[in-house]
């Protein structure tokens, strides 16, 4: 419809324009003209829609994230009161461009308010509390060993943590949520589509996302998840884990992302956390997300100790080791 | 003159470097963040890889024997904002370079900042910063 709609304009113009040439009267030029002109207008773009959902303060987040018992619940109460969302049309998408990163303020911490030298801000269960306080003993001891270390994606949630170059791709349809470690994208389908089928699910590192605009915020819920850890010194969560999140842009340079987790065996309450990922300058564009091969320099493998702990499997210059990827 | 030492950080300088953020996709460990080692080399190479990469330092003692010290830094994009290049490091090129060093006594370390002989420094935790 609008391609249609620019050539019939072009066409008009066109007309116009070799209309005024040849009655060659300079001084009647500037009527017709602007005639011409004002036939020519650009469509005009669909208003971006207003948000529904307040922005809330973190308290009203946290006690948002207590008054429902599983993340799917919240979302539907966030749905019902956006009024179901509205799909947005090309020309409605909010602008969430550029190369972005995440501030290392408060190291690789999932919740980004928490104190250095205090734990975690996640209420757990006693069994994922002694998980979690025997990981940071045994860091004390110098032991630690971090899932990723043999190149595996950190998953959803921890996805959210890594400080490495980030780009977030908005259409109708699908959002792309994209961290330049593991070349690591998450899919947000955005196209009233639902989640699979419960019987047909197997955990996979960043899930299955499904998502709703409301104006300008993208909410999304964030099922079907393997079990890993926030971070390092932190709590494990279980393939029960799920998400629900809102994202937006909170000024020019910040998209800033509302989180909840749920993970019933590990978590007594829904852990909020607000995310915020700061648009990098690049006044040289320089700023290039490149592909990620993990395993290309063996100088970077590791092995987990005996204790439990983490050493290099060794150094060597010779070119070939680094096609020897996982061998033993 | 090339030469190689180890300190023991000074209590301000221990905060420093706790305070930044540990390495991405494997634990530092095998490092000891309290002690630093510094030593004067020609880079041997330089590789500028993910998730990490190295530095490599050949350094001559007073016998005359060669030892090839490795420091370890974030991948390329992190080094980017850092403002290291490739070119920054060809072989051959002089620098005096400062890391935490593995606690098993090998001859490597986390690198923490290097200066070239013409003076410039290079601080690989920089490209964290958000500018």
């Amino acid at each position: 419809m609008t391609g249609t709609s620019v050539v019939a304009t072009d066409h008009k113009m066109s007309r116009c324009t070799r209309g005024v040439a040849a009655a060659g009267v300079l001084l009647a030029l500037a009527v017709p003209l602007a005639a011409c002109t004002k036939t020519a207008e650009a469509p005009t773009a669909p208003a971006q829609p207003a948000a529904t959902l307040p922005d809330r303060t973190k308290e009203q987040n946290i006690e948002l994230g207590r008054q429902h018992k599983t993340a799917f619940e919240l979302y539907q109460a966030l749905r019902q009161e956006a009024k179901g969302g509205k799909p947005l049309q090309w020309a409605q998408m909010p602008d969430w461009s550029g190369v972005y990163s995440r501030p290392a303020n408060a190291g690789f911490a999932f919740d980004p308010d928490q104190k250095p030298g205090e734990l975690p801000t996640a209420k757990l269960t006693p069994e994922y509390q002694a998980k979690m306080m025997k990981r940071i003993e045994d860091l004390k001891k110098g032991i630690e060993w971090d899932p990723i270390s043999t190149c595996s994606p950190p998953g959803h949630p921890r996805w959210l943590t890594e400080p490495f170059l980030r780009e977030f791709i908005v259409t109708p349809n699908q959002t792309w949520l994209i961290n330049e470690m593991v070349n690591d994208v998450r899919r947000v389908y955005t196209d009233g589509r639902d989640h699979v089928a419960e019987e047909d699910r197997y955990p996979i590192p960043n899930g299955d996302s499904i998502g709703f605009w409301d104006g300008p915020k993208l909410v999304i819920h964030t099922n079907q998840l393997t079990s890993g850890i926030y971070q390092r010194a932190h709590p494990d969560f279980t393939d029960q884990v799920e998400t629900v999140e809102i994202w937006r842009k909170a000024d020019d340079k910040t998209l800033a992302a509302d989180v909840w987790v749920y993970d019933p065996p590990a978590l007594t309450e829904a852990w909020y956390v607000k995310q915020s990922y700061v648009k990098l300058s690049d006044p040289d564009r320089n700023l290039r997300i490149r592909y990620w091969n993990c395993g290309e320099n063996q100088n970077n493998a590791v092995v987990q100790t005996k204790e439990g702990g983490t050493q290099f499997r060794g150094f060597t210059f010779d070119k070939g080791a680094d096609t020897q990827k996982g061998k033993p | 003159m090339i030469r190689a030492f180890t300190t023991t950080v000074l209590a301000l300088g221990a905060l420093a470097i706790t305070a930044v953020p540990s390495f991405a996709h494997h634990s530092a460990t095998m490092f000891d963040d309290k002690k630093t080692v510094t030593v004067e080399g020609v880079v041997k190479k330089f590789e500028y890889t993910n998730p990490h990469s190295w530095l490599w330092v050949d350094v001559t003692g007073k016998d005359g024997k060669v030892t090839t010290w490795g420091f370890e830094a974030e991948g390329p994009t992190t080094l980017q904002r850092a403002g290291i290049r490739p070119s920054d490091f060809k072989v051959g090129t002089k620098l005096t370079i400062t890391g935490n060093p593995m606690k098993d006594g090998k001859p490597a370390a986390i690198w923490v900042d290097a200066v070239r002989a013409d003076g410039k420094k290079f601080n690989p935790r920089a490209g964290f910063a958000i500018k």
